[in-house]
């Protein structure tokens, strides 16, 4: 254990979160990976579960909360509009205090599940500060320069388009510049379009991947965002959302609980003076869908091949599905 | 220049994949006044700092006067062959 109180010292370092990961794991060993088309899953969480949260009114009362405020379905847009664009600038650093860098080999996790190849078309959509897209681009660039090389290689990676599409301006500006910095930004291969998932702005069939990362969550309606995925994707394009989920695991709940609305908002007030934004943040997360009925209306949209992978025993959930 | 360049190299990658949000139709992009035009519904959409600003409630609605003469001649256009004006 000392080597853990060593590592705490510093608390970014890829090793300090992979023993964090590790214990966590450990502890809380809750089933990885759990296929949708099987519905077993779902019964044995007893149909209560899914009594409590028929699809119908989970939907109606995502579109009309604001966190745990109720709110018009109008409006919702608005708040949390606002929300990120308080909070555009500290997002990334706020995202590292806030997961103690966990937020990175999620990120991590979602990009080698998604298997980017040279030449593809990618959407991010809510990808405002360009996480994901970055390390897409990167993850392909290093696979172009592992094969052969030869022109045709040069003229697929040329084609590689990764379209990040976020409907706050200040979030696209801050990666835009995050971009500049990382110099992926005179490539041509980054796309910045500000737009609505709810109304993607793309031609039917024309993208090989999809991904939302911790951008589901604060949208009106989750069903015509997941129809808008299924729309823009090509035959096999695969969909993959990452987004903070439940948590059932008994102990691990109530440290979860307790860290999430007593640690963050306090957070959110010293590092960003802005307290508001993360109790929308942490309430926001329990009012969406859990794991399963999430997955569910993944398929509703189209999808097969649903699954779901939780990490950190449900504090964060990958959603996966193809369109065939 | 530089900014001129940008903004062609947006441009046809725009054309290309982008479509009006709304009615899904193809936009053409208008250099001129910097934004993309959904003729299928008569709105412009405007290009700021490079970023096309697609989200429905930024659309403005063209004056179909204006629209033609302003955009008629950039040489993109070529590459939608039905217009709807």
């Amino acid at each position: 254990m000392a080597k853990v109180s060593d590592q705490l010292k510093r608390p970014f370092s890829y090793t300090y979160n992979v023993v964090v990961l590790v214990l966590l794991l450990i502890f809380v060993s809750l089933p990885k990976v759990n296929r949708m088309s099987a519905r077993i899953v779902a019964r044995r969480l007893g149909s209560k579960l899914l009594h409590r949260f028929a699809p119908a009114a989970t939907l109606h009362s995502h579109a009309t909360s604001f966190g745990f405020k109720e709110v018009n379905e109008e409006e919702k847009s608005q708040l949390v509009g606002n929300v990120f664009t308080k909070v555009a600038s500290n997002y990334d650093i706020m995202n590292d205090l806030m997961s103690g860098g966990l937020h990175r080999l999620w990120k991590d996790r979602l990009v080698s599940k998604l298997s980017p190849f040279p030449g593809m078309k990618h959407l991010d959509v809510a990808g405002g500060t360009g996480d994901v897209a970055f390390r897409i681009l990167e993850s392909i660039n290093s696979v172009s320069r592992r094969a052969t090389e030869d022109t045709l290689e040069d003229d697929l990676q040329e084609e590689t388009q990764i379209y990040v599409c976020d409907i706050n301006p200040n979030m696209l500006n801050v990666g835009k510049k995050r971009a500049q910095e990382r110099g992926l930004g005179d490539l041509g291969s980054l796309v910045w379009v500000e737009g609505d998932a709810e109304k993607l702005t793309f031609k039917d069939d024309s993208m090989d991947g999809y991904t939302i990362a911790f951008g589901i969550r604060n949208v009106t309606h989750i069903e015509k965002v997941l129809a808008e995925a299924y729309r823009v994707l090509k035959k096999g394009g695969r969909f993959l959302c990452l987004e903070l989920s439940h948590v059932d695991t008994p102990v691990f709940k109530q440290l979860y609980d307790y860290y999430s609305f007593s640690v963050i908002p306090v957070l959110g007030e010293l590092v960003a003076g802005d307290r508001d934004s993360y109790q929308y943040l942490v309430e926001s997360v329990r009012r969406f869908p859990p794991q399963e009925v999430f997955a569910s209306m993944i398929a509703d949209a189209g999808f097969q091949k649903v699954e779901y992978e939780n990490l950190v025993g449900g504090v964060v959930a990958i959603h996966s599905g193809v369109k065939i | 220049m530089v900014r001129g360049s940008e903004m062609v190299k947006i441009s046809k990658t725009l054309t290309e994949i982008l479509v009006c949000p709304l009615s899904k139709q193809p936009l053409r992009v208008c250099d001129k006044s910097s934004s993309l035009i959904s003729d299928a519904i008569g709105v412009s959409f405007p290009i700021v700092d490079g970023i096309p600003c697609l989200v429905p409630r930024d659309g403005e609605i063209v004056e179909t006067e204006d629209a033609p003469s302003e955009c008629k001649a950039d040489s993109f256009d070529s590459k939608n062959n039905h217009k709807t004006t």
